[in-house]
């Protein structure tokens, strides 16, 4: 099977195989990737995220169905956390998107953030290039669960929805920091539950805030707040709708390039950096670390000789 | 660091059949966890099709069915048809659950693996997995 000419077809058995080499950082991986990346900055890359419990599989699931009834081919990216002890993992997203399952037209991929931190998976970045090159014009990526700063997942996103949910408690604490600043798009989901108003009013509240500390930088892109029940699909086409005009925005000032460029730059910086990181565990002198427990030398000094002895090398 | 050379095994979990017991797929899930595999679950009333499908996109190693429902002499050799019509016929293809003794050579004859019946010991799944993987490393060093 040549897989770079099936990514590029969009063969799923291709596609797929693509995708565990990045993941498993199989050499063929980056071989594959190498030939389709020029082939890549089509799609349109839409993250997901917000607290545990705020539905963001279920309202993934009605999300597919109505870019589907757009006419759109869809890619889902879903990540769950792997286990830091034994490195496995019980992805289980697929299980609110099963009646996507047989569409061709569908590709969904499950990820384990494989010891990564931020919400996403070391491979997430390589995955969108994948399904961008098979030809999905929308892809999903659907990150864990986060708290209040793992917003990696705005920067691989062109759009990023950040989805809250009625009655978690403090709901301000789970889209505060980073997110909050960051969001495209606003949505509170299962809105038929109590405590939806003070949630909206706590967001409203947020949201004002932020264009007001907005307001001298000219953004043109306000985001907008809106309201969901994902399992009735209320409030779905309004997303999508919402999506698209963002996407829109994005494109008619060249600000969707420069997302994508952002990405690709931070993308490289990331390896090199994952590289230099391998390269100084792997060369750091003993006697260097050992003076460091004795207490002869600190650890800037210390790090330091070990920077000194890795440009060496 | 050496963690992040690991290639975990990937298995998918279904249901195939109209039941709702889980209780055996999600022990099983959880120990194929701990044993740092990393576990696709697509859920209950999954048609071959449905599976063959989710096993091809998440580029799985192992397809593990359980059924307790009947109906397994019909859905597991389709299941197995599907994935060799796909190109995936590679995949390990195991079975678990409700599966009479009589019905074992038919499965077996039509693509089905392994056979695990009511009563076998998770950590005798998780043996049975590791000592599969390690020959396929082997077979692909």
């Amino acid at each position: 099977m040549d897989v770079a000419a099936g990514v590029l077809a969009g063969t799923v058995l291709a596609g797929a195989r693509a995708i565990r080499w990045l993941d498993d950082r199989d050499p063929r991986g980056a071989e594959v990737l190498a030939a389709v990346y020029a082939h890549t900055g089509q799609a349109q890359v839409i993250g997901i995220t917000g607290p545990p419990g705020a539905g963001k599989s279920t309202l993934l699931n009605a999300l597919v169905a109505e870019q589907r009834r757009r006419g759109r081919r869809v890619g889902v990216i879903a990540i769950d956390p792997s286990s830091p002890f034994t490195g496995g993992a019980i992805l289980g997203d697929r299980v609110r998107m099963a009646r996507h399952s047989v569409d061709p037209d569908v590709f969904i991929r499950s990820i384990g953030t494989r010891g990564h931190a931020g919400g996403l998976s070391r491979s997430a970045h390589d995955a969108c290039l994948i399904l961008d090159a098979m030809g999905y014009d929308i892809i999903f990526v659907e990150t864990v669960g986060v708290g209040q700063d793992e917003i990696d997942i705005v920067s691989l996103a062109h759009t990023t929805l950040i989805v809250g949910v009625p009655g978690l408690g403090d709901e301000v604490q789970a889209v505060k920091a980073g997110l909050l600043e960051t969001g495209d798009l606003f949505v509170i989901n299962k809105a038929d539950r109590e405590g939806y108003e003070a949630t909206q009013r706590q967001f409203e509240l947020m949201l004002h805030l932020r264009a007001e500390a907005a307001a001298a930088d000219a953004v043109a892109w306000v985001p907008p707040l809106l309201r969901a029940v994902a399992t009735r699909e209320e409030g779905v086409a309004e997303i999508v709708d919402a999506t698209d005009e963002h996407a829109h925005a994005l494109r008619a000032d060249g600000e969707f390039a420069r997302r994508s460029a952002r990405r690709e730059r931070a993308q490289a910086l990331t390896l090199a950096m994952d590289a230099v990181q391998r390269e100084l565990y792997e060369q750091a002198d003993p006697s260097i670390l050992a003076a460091l427990e004795a207490r002869q030398l600190d650890p800037y000094a210390a790090a330091e000789l070990l920077l000194a002895n890795w440009r060496q090398e | 660091m050496a963690h992040l050379e690991a290639r975990p095994l990937r298995v998918l979990l279904a249901k195939l059949g109209m039941d709702t017991h889980t209780v055996g797929v999600t022990v099983i899930a959880h120990a194929l966890r701990e044993a740092g595999m990393e576990v696709i679950f697509t859920g209950l009333k999954q048609t071959p099709a449905m599976v063959a499908a989710a096993a091809i996109q998440e580029d799985v190693d192992v397809v593990g069915i359980s059924t307790l429902s009947a109906g397994h002499t019909r859905s597991l050799p389709e299941l197995a048809r599907l994935l060799r019509e796909a190109g995936a016929g590679e995949k390990l293809l195991l079975a678990g659950g409700v599966i009479p003794e009589e019905d074992v050579p038919l499965l077996k004859e039509a693509g089905v693996d392994r056979i695990f019946t009511m009563g076998a010991d998770t950590r005798d799944i998780v043996a049975y997995l590791n000592e599969w993987w390690a020959e396929q490393q082997a077979h692909s060093a």
